[in-house]
């Protein structure tokens, strides 16, 4: 199922797909966000001047799940222009990386400066409990990529695996002074969030508790399926990165709980409040100096 | 994943004008291990290349062949021969036979593997039934659109090897006086064999033993709902502070010493189905 392969990925498509957008929207946007499993409702927050469907901007992958149509919602937001893109791919779904890559790519080129992401994860660290935010802190990338089919690109010198993972950005993937701003904005706000490290997984099943032990052991504090892929093209293309992980459940792999697609949806909505307070408060404030 | 669905019911079709018994359970038989098919009764065989869409086995100790039939007064459907990353197949070939063993109505899988043992209270032809497992196998048959037909999009995985075929299987070992164990299986590509310091990486995160197979069948068996029991013989001991080179001859030989363990342990379990 992989989507993208004939073509591969460029740079060249990132430009076309940046200037599909502007003819549709001639704002400039400061901010991204992504917003992940349970936070699409997030979006109705933005002072929408043009949504666009992933359908329309070429070289954009589409959400195979039923009713996720993908859609960029442009407009104003914290008082700056803002694109989201709601409706996320995965790398369960079949796609390469390059191309996960791809609306991150895009929405630099559009100018944007600040991307925020945000997720739905299951916690390993105990102390985390349902509802916890976390502000990642720094990731594990275990998507395997090698693994997945290759675009043609790789040989082109475009945007494939290796010309992406083999380079290493000069500053951290996730922003210390954006952390450090989403923790104080959380702790004014009296509501829980943690610093803590993501592991990214393909997926899509959920982890056996043997898996969860071997997660929580090399050091991560919380696993999901998505983000790491946005935030290493993030850290390639020079985009300022947040990301916020909304703890859906907590593994306890000595006395195992049955995890539920649906479940994990509900808890992410009822703390969707919490990340759009974040959210807007970090868009709207100065951005603090890169450290 | 789309796509699995016709292929799916093109086997499905090419077995039942042959055979027409619904089975109650699916046994694939790893390496060395075929000679369970023995104890069946046949009612019908199938080379693998008269199926529509099974790859074909490219291992000398595989046979390739579907055995159906009664085996402990259960209608089964028996694989002589699995299929392994390392030959080039996609986890979504490979596991197809288990997504045609439950079109045809089978409730459960028994899976087993030869495997190298980490755990140093292991030997050399014990048994371990798998308790549960850890994937590293860099990817995943369930990857793509999922077919809602065929399983849910993201299955749990809390309990993949039923804790009461576990239990059960263990009660059996210890009644034929068998030495088996419980233990965590870890799935890795391979071809080759590990390194001390993977088989070190491998048991410090906590797995007991290590093959090359097994893992995307019981992922698919989970997804659509089969209930499952692992068994993995311990062919080789993989102790790296004593580490011998491997050697292929001897694993094969030391499968086919265990394998009567394996057989009693199948027969044992399939004995309590009948029962419940």
């Amino acid at each position: 199922m992989c989507a993208r392969c004939d073509s591969g990925v460029t740079a060249s498509e990132a430009q076309t797909a940046a200037d599909a957008i502007r003819r549709c929207w001639d704002g400039r946007p400061k901010a991204t966000l992504v917003l992940g499993t349970g936070l699409h409702r997030l979006a109705s927050l933005i002072q929408s001047e043009a949504v666009i469907s992933y359908a329309g901007v070429p070289h954009f992958p589409r959400p195979t799940a039923p009713g996720h149509s993908g859609q960029l919602v442009c407009g104003r937001f914290g008082g700056k222009s803002v694109v989201v893109l709601d409706g996320r791919c995965h790398g369960y779904e079949g796609y390469p990386p390059a191309v996960l890559m791809l609306p991150i790519l895009a929405v630099r080129e559009l100018g944007a400066e600040l991307l925020i992401l945000s997720n739905a994860s299951g916690g390993l660290n105990p102390n985390l409990a349902s509802g916890d935010i976390v502000v990642v802190s720094d990731h594990i990338n275990l998507m395997f990529w090698k693994s997945q089919p290759r675009c043609p690109a790789d040989q082109r010198g475009g945007l494939g695996t290796a010309a992406v993972c083999d380079r290493r950005p000069s500053a951290p993937a996730y922003d210390p002074s954006l952390i450090d701003q989403a923790l104080e904005i959380a702790r004014l706000a009296h509501f829980a969030a943690y610093r803590g490290v993501y592991v990214g997984v393909t997926g899509p099943n959920y982890e056996t508790r043997a898996e969860y032990r071997f997660l929580r052991q090399i050091g991560a504090d919380v696993v999901g399926m998505s983000t790491v892929p946005e935030a290493v093209a993030a850290a390639r293309c020079g985009l300022r990165t947040l990301a916020l992980s909304i703890v859906t459940n907590v593994a306890r792999p000595d006395c195992p709980e049955v995890v539920r697609a649906e479940d994990v949806v509900r808890a992410a909505e009822r703390t969707e409040p919490r990340v759009g307070e974040i959210m807007a408060q970090v868009v709207a404030h100065p951005w603090p100096a890169r450290r | 994943m789309l796509e699995l669905y016709d292929k799916i019911q093109a086997a499905v079709t090419a077995i039942r004008s042959r055979w027409t018994t619904e089975p109650h359970a699916g046994i694939i038989l790893g390496t060395g291990l075929g000679g369970l098919t023995q104890k069946i009764a046949v009612e019908a065989a199938f080379d693998y290349e008269s199926i529509p869409h099974f790859p074909r086995s490219t291992t000398a100790t595989h046979r390739g062949r579907l055995v159906c039939g009664r085996l402990q007064g259960l209608p089964v459907m028996a694989m002589e021969g699995r299929f392994h990353m390392y030959e080039g197949y996609s986890l979504k070939e490979i596991s197809l036979p288990v997504r045609v063993m439950r079109a045809l109505g089978a409730r459960l899988l028994v899976v087993s593997n030869a495997c190298g043992g980490m755990n140093p209270s292991f030997s050399c032809g014990d048994i371990m039934v798998i308790e549960d497992h850890i994937n590293l196998m860099g990817d995943n048959p369930l990857i793509g659109v999922n077919d809602d037909r065929l399983g849910p999009r993201f299955p749990d995985m809390s309990e993949p090897y039923e804790q009461k075929l576990v239990a059960r299987a263990l009660e059996v070992a210890r009644r034929e006086n068998i030495a088996a164990h419980k233990g965590v299986f870890v799935a890795v590509p391979g071809p080759n064999l590990e390194t001390r310091a993977e088989y070190r990486f491998l048991r410090g995160i906590g797995a007991d033993a290590v093959g090359m197979s097994t893992v995307p069948e019981v992922i698919v068996a989970v997804h659509c709902g089969l209930r499952v029991v692992g068994f993995s013989i311990v062919t080789d001991m993989c102790l790296p502070d004593a580490l011998e080179p491997a050697n292929v001859e001897k694993i094969i030989a030391v499968a086919n010493e265990a394998e009567p363990k394996l057989c009693a342990l199948v027969l044992g379990v399939l004995a309590g189905e009948s029962a419940s």
